[in-house]
């Protein structure tokens, strides 16, 4: 839930980054998000997404299902997560125990100029308990988000923290390129993917090197 | 089901579909159903090789599909027509702009032999918004072998780096 004194997206991205286990894979939504996150800890296990306001979330459930032995980890926006919040009754129907989804709700459109949300106050940890997500709560302290973040894993379900931010519509500039092929083939590199090997009439196969 | 090396005279084409699912290597299937895709589904949850993940809304459907088949599982997607109507933002600045192969195997509702006519509205545009949108497809022909087509299908989403959609008739999919 959005407090009245409530910490900045940094203050937040310093506790993720220093707590992140080393194998873990990141996806980060549109906006300050990734441009934030790419500035203060950039890695090719990061995948960024430019755009498609929403799909972070279920594109991370994917990777989750794929990658079952990495942790892996997302920060979703409140405006993303209610744009397709049927992602989150089918991350709790899968309910992949290495999944971790950071939302960040700062009230606002932010990565659009901050418009006004259709429900600025809306108790998304309670919403994605709900959804199937038994380990969800509300977080309004980077003391809070650390503690959460240190807690052991379990193997049951995914876990959903929901950090009470502040707005931040100045675009962070980016330190790197977002090519986002370019980003493709960074992270599918970096975590070993099998790649496809064509044969000259078909029948090609993902490959592991 | 058909054993390897025989052809049977009136083939079970949803069989052959999940055959060639199998001996592709696709390790999981994103879907939302429509009452032809039903069956499919069910068989698909049984194999043991291949994880089904039902989704909530196409667009979400894609999104997933693009996250495993970034985590290195190949994978294909079970949608009726009105998804590729209605995910057509993520199709154009997630899955082109990230060149994501994705086998797409879509129920063709609402052509001239399907019996439920409400469906019509969805298969007059079907393919000029597929135009429009640039998604890559083929309308199965149902005078060949559909596994074939499929693989075709397959190898051309890995081939160009897209998302390729193969359209498909009752008789393709219903089991």
């Amino acid at each position: 839930m959005v407090n009245a004194i409530r910490p900045s997206r940094a203050d937040y991205y310093q506790v993720l980054a220093d707590k992140l286990p080393k194998d873990a894979l990141v996806v980060t939504a549109l906006g300050n998000a990734s441009y934030l996150w790419a500035a203060m800890h950039h890695r090719p296990e990061n995948f960024y997404f430019e755009d498609a306001m929403g799909l972070a979330l279920p594109l991370v459930l994917g990777l989750a299902i794929a990658q079952p032995a990495r942790p892996v980890v997302v920060v979703e926006g409140d405006g993303a997560v209610l744009m397709h919040m049927g992602a989150l009754v089918t991350v709790g129907a899968v309910a992949p125990g290495n999944l971790t989804v950071l939302l960040i709700q700062n009230g606002v459109h932010a990565a659009s100029g901050g418009q006004a949300l259709t429900n600025a106050s809306l108790d998304l940890a309670a919403l994605a308990r709900a959804a199937g997500i038994d380990r969800a709560q509300n977080v309004t302290t980077p003391e809070a988000f650390a503690a959460a973040m240190g807690a052991p894993a379990e193997a049951a379900g995914a876990r959903c923290l929901v950090l009470s931010t502040k707005p931040d519509p100045d675009v962070v500039r980016p330190p790197i390129a977002f090519d986002p092929v370019l980003t493709k083939h960074r992270f599918m590199s970096a975590i070993g993917a099998p790649r496809y090997v064509p044969t000259m009439f078909g029948g090609g196969r993902l490959q592991h090197d | 089901m058909v054993a390897p090396g025989q052809q049977s005279a009136t083939p079970h084409r949803p069989s052959e579909i999940l055959d060639t699912l199998k001996r592709l290597g696709f390790g999981v299937a994103i879907a939302v159903p429509d009452s032809w895709l039903g069956e499919i589904l069910v068989r698909i949850e049984q194999e043991p090789a291949i994880k089904l993940v039902r989704a909530t809304h196409e667009e979400e459907a894609l999104a997933i599909a693009c996250g495993t088949r970034l985590g290195g599982l190949r994978t294909a997607m079970f949608v009726q027509n009105a998804g590729l109507l209605s995910m057509g933002a993520g199709m154009v600045s997630l899955a082109q702009r990230y060149q994501f192969p994705l086998l797409m195997l879509v129920s063709y509702r609402g052509t001239i032999e399907d019996p439920v006519f409400y469906h019509a509205p969805k298969g007059r545009v079907t393919e000029p918004v597929l135009k429009g949108i640039g998604l890559a497809y083929a309308l199965a022909d149902r005078n060949r072998p559909i596994g074939p087509q499929v693989e075709r299908a397959a190898t051309y989403a890995e081939e160009a780096s897209c998302p390729f959609a193969l359209l498909l008739s009752q008789e393709d999919v219903q089991w």
